[in-house]
């Protein structure tokens, strides 16, 4: 029973990466001022764009690279897909001051069909393609990435002018514009860093944690990312500590699994229900940016 | 006037650039476009079967649409329609597992309705008790509802004659096709009925001003002596009626199975498609119902096009999604 307990820590950990990546965008996002709730779709196409692409090039363009190269441009490929749309994104949110929610709804249904549309006709198979053992890597890269970058993200957000600055944006933003800030230059550039990494939290999914391509291969990891943003009270540090917790419970579904204790779908619920419960446990002592979702108007 | 011919305009650049990036995204994958689009939106159009049948796909859009347009004029984003429906659905298939005859119908509306409005309540009280945001609830709850009905169809609710679908519908208890050969059952009719009815309940009736001025401003609102939380139940509530409704029909009034596909392949992704509907529609119900018959007819239009023309069927999701994108890039000026 007891030697269980480093194995299922490792799995929490690897669950964590994806919903930690995730939720380090967002809270950059949402501490600027913008709310993007497409994670879940960027997620979905980042999945997606990494494998198709390195396979486009190893195998329709026929591009020769060491192997070790591959799983770089894929994430750099999904890295990429991620950045268009969080610049479409913040370009709806900050100069359009557009719906936020809509544009994040409209990304969430868009991404959906993108992706089941191209696997389909990228691979000719029904929503289910493997990936090569060449194009994948080890999880532990992600791992220590993502780690680094809560880290970073920290430190520029509570120890630099730059967090000042951004955390203004989302605060305050008639002060920060006053004080010579231009808010909404702030805000697209945040929310493209932001769809970055959630593309990446996808890319992470296909190549190296799960393996597959499926089109529901996010399976709500976007919106528990947003759970975790208001859990850990739009602090990386406590991000990491969040993630872990959603990861926890993750790892503790596929366990049960092997158990057998109870039917497989029982065990597939428990992420689900307890970000329900986390959520609706802290969410009396988060304190969201003041000006998140709402755009910005020069008077 | 000049508002809805401005809305219309929109709507209609929006379908527009739609349909041209799609084309270019089906030219970069190897398809034809244009044959694609002629038997996508030309056939469902050319036989009274089509049509029929592309009607019948509108009819669970309609009411899920309606869901997702009646929380918007209270303020609210109610992504629940989904995991709605499969419960609505789950209803309808317990009533058929417990009784064998007519009975069976009235059963599968009461459980079915009540299913779906028990699990939107959960998402809803959390909103008002806890401040959960209902865009996070109701995709959780979808996510558990998804798992919930898979395991009760394949378990208790199974059918031992076909084992890729749940207990089917007592004949007798079937809304079986208006005109013999089609799809087309009262299923059709009743979900336009619906519509009018929720058009005019929130037209003219006390909750239906309250439940908009609370969308519109609930401080407004508590200074008219309006309890915003309680709109949103209503909201909630009413939309969970809808949405119950559409899973129950697709079991009750669906020919030829007249039951739940163990993938629930018959109720999956009917939420989402409510949503193309109700923001296509521009909220109102009568917006809703031209977009749902028109989201109906691409459904239909997209197997011919998989036949005809050899483009995956999922190709009309990326239409939808590109729809809601540029209607997203478009409200923006309204506001």
């Amino acid at each position: 029973m007891i030697d269980i307990v480093p194995l299922l820590l490792t799995q929490a950990l690897l669950a964590a990466v994806p919903i930690l990546l995730a939720s380090l965008g967002e809270i950059l996002t949402e501490r600027s001022g913008v709310v993007n709730i497409g994670l879940e779709g960027i997620m979905l196409l980042g999945a997606l764009m990494g494998p198709l692409v390195v396979d486009y090039l190893h195998n329709r363009a026929g591009l020769h690279l060491p192997d070790i190269w591959w799983p770089i441009v894929a994430m750099l490929a999904a890295a990429l897909t991620g950045a268009l749309i969080g610049l479409l994104h913040g370009y709806i949110s900050a100069y359009l001051a557009g719906d936020q929610i809509i544009s994040g709804v409209a990304i969430n249904l868009f991404a959906a069909g993108a992706v089941a549309y191209g696997i389909q006709a990228y691979w000719g198979v029904a929503g289910y393609k493997q990936v090569p053992e060449w194009a994948k890597t080890d999880p532990i890269w992600v791992a220590v990435f993502a780690f680094v970058v809560a880290g970073v993200m920290w430190y520029i957000l509570f120890k630099s002018r730059l967090g000042i600055i951004i955390r203004a944006c989302g605060e305050d933003p008639e002060s920060a514009f006053n004080m010579g800030v231009d808010v909404n230059k702030v805000r697209l550039l945040t929310t493209v860093i932001g769809a970055t990494l959630a593309a990446l939290a996808g890319a992470y999914l296909s190549i190296a944690y799960l393996s597959v391509v499926t089109k529901e291969i996010s399976a709500g990891r976007g919106f528990i990312a947003l759970a975790n943003v208001v859990f850990a009270n739009w602090n990386p540090a406590l991000a990491v500590a969040g993630a872990f917790i959603f990861g926890l419970f993750d790892a503790l579904s596929y366990w049960l699994q092997t158990l057998n204790l109870a039917r497989y779908e029982i065990t597939r619920m428990i992420p689900y229900i307890a970000t329900l419960l986390i959520v609706a446990g802290v969410i009396g002592r988060a304190k969201p940016p003041k000006a998140v979702g709402k755009a910005f108007r020069r008077e | 006037m000049r508002r809805l011919t401005f809305s219309l305009l929109n709507t209609g650049l929006a379908l527009f650039l739609a349909f041209v990036l799609g084309a270019i995204a089906m030219w970069i994958s190897g398809y034809d476009p244009l044959l694609s689009y002629k038997s996508m939106l030309l056939t469902p159009l050319s036989d009274l079967t089509y049509l029929f049948s592309a009607l019948a796909f509108s009819a669970p859009i309609l009411l899920t649409g309606l869901t997702f347009a009646v929380g918007l004029k209270a303020g609210l984003f109610n992504i629940g329609a989904e995991g709605q429906t499969y419960m609505g659905a789950l209803g309808a298939v317990a009533a058929a597992y417990l009784t064998r005859d007519v009975s069976a119908l009235p059963l599968a509306v009461f459980l079915g309705v009540a299913f779906a409005v028990a699990w939107s309540a959960i998402p809803a009280l959390l909103k008002i008790w806890r401040g959960v945001n209902e865009v996070v609830g109701t995709i959780m709850m979808n996510w558990v509802a998804y798992w919930l009905v898979i395991m009760a169809v394949s378990t208790i609710f199974a059918n031992p004659s076909q084992p890729e679908e749940s207990v089917k519908m007592p004949e007798a208890a079937r809304l079986t096709p208006l005109v013999a050969g089609t799809d087309l059952t009262l299923a059709v009719p009743l979900a336009y009925l619906t519509a009018v009815l929720i058009y005019v309940f929130l037209r003219y009736s006390v909750w239906g001003y309250r439940i908009s001025i609370s969308g519109q401003n609930p401080t407004v609102a508590k200074a008219y002596g309006i309890r915003p939380e309680q709109a949103v139940l209503v909201a909630f509530g009413i939309g969970a009626l809808t949405a119950g409704l559409a899973g129950v029909l697709q079991v009750a009034a669906r020919p030829p199975s007249y039951s739940l596909a163990r993938n629930l392949a018959n109720v999956y992704g009917l939420g989402f498609d409510g949503i193309t509907a109700a923001m296509l529609g521009r909220g109102h119900p009568i917006g809703v119902f031209l977009a749902s018959v028109f989201l109906g007819i691409l459904q239909e239009g997209a197997r011919h096009m998989q036949i005809e023309a050899g483009t995956p069927f999922e190709f009309i999701r990326v239409i939808q999604g590109l729809l809601i994108l540029f209607l997203a890039l478009q409200m923006v000026r309204k506001i």
